[in-house]
């Protein structure tokens, strides 16, 4: 169009003059300065507001965010069948403080836009990204070539069902495994029988000659006769899955558990925060796995390498509750962080703790409140529930309970049969020098002990649980702990007395900074014994549970889909799961032959171990992986040193099939054989659970809220848009699975499209827990809307009959009741029960942990410590880490507010807008001592990097190299480097397909990554330091040197 | 090895502090375009212990819910009667740059155009750090220099004290940008985002995935559509905050309001003395930016 045209357009469609020679002129002349021509117009008149269609309710879908694990409720607004605004959802307390009540009308809700962070909102940008993969992708060269054709999903899914020579087109003459071939055990009876009798075998009970004589017809089966124990081929399948959630999380395992047989069925939680997870579960004994400071009530809060304002569970729910807490005078906090995060530029103290030494800090905070008595004694010595009970206490702990004590460590909890004063079911306490026998929930009697006790019973040293934490808190002088930690006494002073200035209104909040380390467990541990010291669980302003969800998945009296209960035919999976992760290395055939040290670690308290799926797969230990299925996930970029399953993934030798399902393709999706689009969380189901930070019930439901960008396909006669749910109703019905299609969930209920699933789950939901509690129906106007408002979607994706036939027919209006609001929310009133949490834990916490202290590390044969220690960081043997030497700087990362996973790189609105590329964040006495300046390009190397670069496999090598950006506000020998930047695929790079050049996109490739920069295992070479406990991927314990790069 | 840690006392914790901050602050923002300095004290030894039975911080309810019915009361009133405000309470805000992404969500805003910033300033010597996050939209003045030096009288300050474009009598000279001495408006170049990316292949989403590029923004109650090749308005305009016109008049409060985490930022009519930005801008902590130049700006920060 002209600028004639233009403006000549312009002046029919708005009626008035425009000054139609002066616009076109400056358009044209751009900033060319105009002549003070003094056509000073009068004011035009006043117009008021058109029509606001986003306003409108039946342009408002509620759904559940995925641009992080906090899983926002989302109200979507849609303009012209596109996707137009996300904001908060006002119904949900994640978004909105107190909340709408539950009931209000659609159309005042509309009204109120609830909080949403700055990447949830650009997450229309994630939906909408131009390098969205639409069809299947098969590769046309070698594993990472960047070559590939699109090819049918029909003909996908027949090539991996089928395996066979699948690239010979290639010249490449190599059987590639399908699923067919691994769903090698299909007999239910036949795989519980070898279950039973393959423990038998690994217990000793049955020899391998009496098993292999018993189970002839099914040796082959197995994975290795030999080896009965490691399970059936079909194990051979492993199921990798970055932030997969509820849902679908639940879906996955129906599939590679319930209904193919494998034990392999992973999520990502070791590379986010699994050991503060393990550390909360094994204190309080499985009760729970998360616990929060209650914001709302706290007066102080120690935020432990975390926050409240960036990244953690999550800014979004948890920022204001600081904020207004700290400007009404409620509040104080202190930060732990080595660098000055957002939180600790606003925190009352700040300490820059030396990284990997958390765990230290904590035993010296505890040893400062011991020293000065200001500890809640009262609660401590309470040993069982009725003791707490009596003193209003709804938790309790075993610092009372005496420990056997071998070589100076608590090895196990004393019996009372032991100590000769009761039965071997119970344990001991120590009051006034008397020996008084315990049962710990025993809600009649109540038993209090001594704290400090150390004393012979019998034949054994013993102590107080509490007396061996006071000894190890006392093995090091507040001026070794400075030392050691780089923090000043009079701080740790200050802090110390603050936490135990307010009663029980005050909390120690920890994520993962101090976790993600070699020895997280144990400095998590640490870290939660602060509270446990001031007796906080489930106080108001304590430290919360949370209001949880109703149970989407049933197994609750109200529930009408009991999921666990529905499977026709359950297989009874056995053998280890590849990562040996919930075993006992001890409990296998392998430790019989091989003993100590294993050949990898096993992992017998944690599980999602992320960073060793790959390498144990390609190496085959404890067994050969066959198909390897990654999902939504990207450990060649997200895992510590994840650059190397490079060349494992690239050889089809090690990973004999791989594919992957991606919405992009990504970092480690790129050297897939196949790759399957995937919808975004815009396009589909799900039902997430929330944080305890909300203390009120609370249930999400994601759902399709956008037009799907992915090709439809037809599945079965049913069309659907390509995705996860669309591969795995093809493969199972494929393979004739139990559990899908037909009477999948028993006689007459089917399972052939998604929302057969996820709509049973929101059934549950809407009907809630108890009988009675269901949520009401939806009005007719109330579905008048529910169909208007997804008008926009096609028919594969929203087909209102479909949708009413996957439950039952009294449930659909409580249904789209629960849809039309994005989930069910309990009322604001409910979090509290007077000076209590309304839903509390009400459980025992272990201060001895007499279950870790039970087990041994696979690899050194030594027992793990059975309470919170310090001992440094240390490789997969134990051994304790060199030093830095020529690495003079340590490593550390953080999220910005704005970004934070891999896949928020194409979100145009945070990082072109806002922040362009990361930085290696130094101190400016460091980089005054390295001359370094601000801006400057910097290499990173490390003892594992030294020449700060990575080998794609594909011709290209990335260079470790971002600007320094010098600040005050960090800790001098310390660098930080954000996560999210620094792609090498993720559409930065070219790719081919079908013979055409796609071109990548420089933005998407700018900053840097930091994980290949760090520490691989020296013990076992192909996978980063991991804490043998809980797991978690070392990210914080990485010596480097920042080289100067010529601009 | 040096042995750190700061504790951090906030600036209203000093005595006789408040003015020294602000002029401080006042100075250091007409210096930096926006940074602010930041008086550091020691903070005390613990309080006592706890009160048990303190009021519940959030019995009184929802600071946005208290904001939708001021402005249900605003809006029944003539326009010319009304009189908008914002409050910033930078003790609040976080850094976090939702209101800059909602913004830009709203407002459907190009690369290079930007309503909202956020400012972000880092004060002291290790380890006595702070850090402070300055939001900087439009300042609604109630003599902006930027009105009288538009050429064709496109842009002019409203009586409900939003400072207003028109879009169609814009000629794009940008004399207002140089004028507006907080920087608040900027030129759309007419660029996108994903202009041209992975186009042609059936394989990619390429142009499908537009959508949110080319769907109307609805600034001044009117439908600005941007679309590749196309030269209408509002590109080639001066852009701006406009307080969200066109959601104030359909009954929601500003897109930055209603997502400001941190709870930092109000909105509402100041001729309202029931309202709570009424109340806010009486604070002790008080101020606005560059007051020196006479501008009056309608958006007051505490300090």
């Amino acid at each position: 169009m002209t600028t004639q045209n233009q403006a000549n357009a312009a002046t029919a469609q708005h009626g008035f003059d425009r000054r139609t020679f002066l616009k076109s002129a400056a358009f044209v002349g751009g900033a060319a300065a105009l002549p003070g021509c003094g056509i000073l117009g009068s004011e035009p008149e006043y117009r008021k507001a058109g029509e606001y269609v986003l306003a409108k309710p039946e342009h408002v879908l509620y759904t559940t965010c995925l641009q992080c694990h906090v899983d926002c409720q989302v109200k979507a607004k849609v303009w012209d069948g596109a996707l137009a605004k996300l904001t908060g959802n006002p119904y949900s307390p994640q978004n909105y403080l107190p909340h709408l009540p539950y009931e209000t009308p659609l159309s005042e809700a509309v009204k109120a836009d609830g909080k949403l962070c700055a990447k949830g909102q650009a997450g229309i940008q994630t939906y909408s990204d131009p390098y969205r993969l639409r069809r299947v992708l098969k590769r046309a060269g070698p594993r990472g070539s960047g070559r590939w054709k699109s090819i049918s999903f029909d003909a996908f899914v027949d090539e991996v069902v089928k395996g066979g020579k699948l690239f010979a087109e290639l010249g490449d003459d190599r059987h590639y495994p399908g699923f067919e071939e691994l769903y090698a055990l299909r007999d239910r009876a036949v795989a519980k029988a070898l279950a039973e009798d393959a423990k038998k075998f690994a217990k000793g009970e049955l020899t391998l000659e009496e098993f292999k004589k018993k189970h002839a017809a099914h040796l082959d089966a197995l994975i290795d006769p030999e080896h009965p124990d490691l399970g059936p081929k079909n194990n051979g399948f492993v199921f990798d899955a970055g932030r997969i959630e509820h849902g679908r999380k639940e879906l996955m395992k129906w599939f590679t558990h319930s209904s193919f047989g494998s034990q392999n069925a992973f999520e990502h939680t070791t590379i986010c925060e699994q050991s503060h997870h393990i550390a909360y579960s094994e204190i309080t004994h499985h009760k729970t796995h998360h616990l929060k400071p209650d914001l709302q009530h706290a007066e102080f809060v120690i935020f432990w390498g975390t926050g409240a304002f960036t990244a953690n569970f999550g800014l979004t729910p948890m920022a204001e509750k600081v904020t207004c807490g700290k400007v009404s005078g409620r509040m104080k906090t202190a930060v732990v962080d080595p660098r000055l995060s957002n939180d600790a530029g606003k925190a009352d103290w700040w300490l820059p703790v030396r990284p990997g030494t958390d765990g230290a800090l904590a035993l010296w905070m505890i040893r400062w409140m011991l020293e000065n008595e200001r500890y809640d004694a009262r609660y401590l010595e309470n040993a069982n529930k009725a003791a707490a009970k009596a003193d209003g206490e709804p938790t309790w702990t075993n610092a009372t309970h005496l420990v056997k004590v071998v070589d100076g460590e608590g090895r196990a909890l004393l019996t009372a049969a032991e100590a000769g004063v009761g039965t071997a079911e119970q344990l001991v306490v120590s009051r006034g020098g008397k020996l008084v026998a315990v049962d710990p929930h025993d809600e009649e009697t109540p038993v209090e002990g001594d704290l400090l006790v150390r004393t012979k019973v019998a034949d054994f040293e013993v102590k107080s649980a509490f007396q061996l934490l006071r000894d190890e808190a006392f093995s090091r002088t507040a001026e070794e702990y400075a030392e050691l930690t780089g923090i000043s006494p009079r701080i740790v002073a200050e802090v110390a007395r603050e936490l135990t200035s307010h009663g029980k209104r005050a909390g120690v909040e920890l994520y993962r900074g101090p976790v993600q380390h070699t020895d997280g467990f144990y400095a998590g541990a640490a870290v939660i014994t602060l509270n446990l010291l001031i007796g906080n669980p489930d106080w108001k302003g304590g430290l919360a549970k949370g209001g949880g969800h109703w149970h989407e998945f049933g197994g609750k009296p109200g529930n009408r889909y009991h999921f666990k209960k529905m499977h026709p035919a359950k297989f009874q999976c056995f053998g280890p799961r590849i990562t040996r992760e919930k075993a006992r290395y001890e409990d296998f055939s392998l430790f019989r032959e091989q003993g100590y040290p294993a050949k990898r670690p096993w992992y017998p308290f944690s599980g999602n171990v992320y960073q060793e799926i790959v390498p144990s797969f390609a190496q085959g230990y404890p067994y050969p992986g066959k198909i390897l299925f990654l999902h939504k996930g990207t450990p060649a970029l997200a895992t510590p040193a994840g650059h190397k399953i490079i060349d494992m993934l690239r050889d089809p030798e090690r990973v004999p099939l791989f594919i992957a399902c991606d919405v992009v393709i990504g970092e480690t999706s790129m050297y897939a054989d196949y790759i399957l689009p995937d919808l975004t969380y815009l396009e589909r189901w799900g039902t997430p659970h929330v944080t305890p930070d909300v203390v009120t019930t609370t249930s999400k439901v994601r759902q399709p809220v956008a037009v799907p960008l992915t090709e439809e396909v037809t599945v079965d006669g049913e069309a659907m848009p390509l995705s996860l749910e669309a591969f795995i109703l093809a493969l199972a019905k494929k393979l004739g699975l139990p559990g899908f299609g037909k009477d999948a969930f028993g006689a007459g209920e089917h399972f052939h499209r998604p929302e057969d699933w996820f709509l049973r789950a929101v059934a549950n939901i809407a009907l809630g827990d108890k009988p009675g509690d269901a949520v009401p129906d939806a009005s007719d106007e109330e579905l008048a809307l529910f169909r208007k408002a997804r008008a926009h979607l096609p028919k594969s994706v929203f087909d209102e009959e479909k949708w009413k036939r996957a439950v039952a027919p009294d449930l659909w209006k409580k249904v789209v009741y629960v849809l039309n609001r994005g989930g069910r929310f309990a009322p604001h009133e409910t979090g509290y029960d007077g000076k209590y949490m309304k839903k509390r834990l009400g459980a025992m916490f272990h201060l001895f942990l007499e279950d870790v202290a039970a087990q041994n590390n696979s690899i050194s044969g030594k027992p793990f410590p059975g309470l919170p220690v310090y001992r440094g960081q240390f490789d997969a043997s134990g051994k304790p880490l060199d030093a830095g030497g020529e690495y003079p700087l340590q490593l550390i990362t953080y999220k910005e507010a704005f970004g934070g996973h891999s896949r928020t790189i194409g979100n145009y609105w945070t990082n072109h807008a806002l922040q362009p590329e990361n930085a290696v964040v130094i101190s400016r006495r460091d980089a005054a001592k390295l001359g370094i300046e601000d801006g400057q390009p910097v290499r990173l190397v490390s003892p594992s990097n030294p020449e700060g670069k990575v080998d794609l496999g594909d011709g290209r090598v990335l260079d470790l190299v971002g600007r320094a950006r010098v600040v005050e506000g960090m800790r001098p020998g310390v660098v930080a480097v954000s996560w999210h930047y620094g792609h090498w695929a993720y559409g930065s790079n070219d790719v081919v397909v079908d013979g055409q050049t796609i071109p990548g996109e420089r933005r998407r490739a700018a900053g840097l990554c930091p994980n290949p920069a760090m520490m691989v295992d020296p013990v076992l070479g192909d996978v980063c330091l991991t804490d043998p406990v809980g797991a978690s991927a070392s990210f914080y314990d990485t010596p480097v040197a920042l080289k100067p790069v010529s601009a | 090895m040096e042995q750190a840690g700061a504790s951090l006392g906030k600036p209203r914790d000093t005595k006789g502090g408040r003015a020294t901050r602000r002029e401080l602050f006042a100075r250091a923002l007409a210096a930096a375009g926006g940074l602010s300095a930041l008086a550091l004290t020691r903070e005390g030894l613990a309080k006592e212990p706890a009160i048990l039975d303190r009021p519940d911080d959030w019995a009184p309810g929802n600071a946005l819910e208290r904001m939708r019915r001021d402005l249900e009361r605003a809006l029944a009133k003539p326009m010319e009667k009304r009189k908008w405000v914002m409050v910033i309470d930078l003790e609040k805000c976080i850094g976090c740059k939702a209101c800059t992404v909602s913004c830009v969500a709203e407002n459907n805003l190009p690369p290079g155009v930007v309503y909202r910033p956020v400012v972000e300033e880092e004060r002291g010597e290790f380890p006595h750090v702070r850090k402070r996050f300055i939001p900087r939209p439009c300042m609604h003045c109630d003599n902006p220099p930027c009105t009288p030096v538009c050429p064709v009288g496109a842009t002019w300050k409203r009586p409900d004290g939003i400072v207003a474009v028109d879009y169609d009598a814009c000629i794009g000279c940008r004399y207002c940008l140089s004028a507006c001495p907080y920087n608040a408006r900027t030129a759309d170049f007419g660029e996108f985002y994903t202009e041209g990316l992975a186009e042609g292949s059936e394989a990619f989403a390429g142009p499908r995935a537009s959508g949110y590029e080319t769907r109307p923004s609805f600034e001044y109650g009117k439908e600005w559509r941007r679309t590749p090749g196309s030269h209408a308005s509002p590109m080639g305009n001066a852009r701006k905050c406009q307080f969200c016109l066109h959601r104030i008049e359909n009954h929601l409060l500003p897109a930055c309001v209603t997502t400001c985490l941190g709870g930092a930022t109000y909105f509402g009519d100041f001729n309202d003395p029931e309202s709570l930005v009424h109340e806010l801008v009486g604070s002790s902590r008080m101020m606005r930016l560059k007051e020196e130049l006479g501008t009056e700006p309608s958006v007051f920060y505490l300090a």
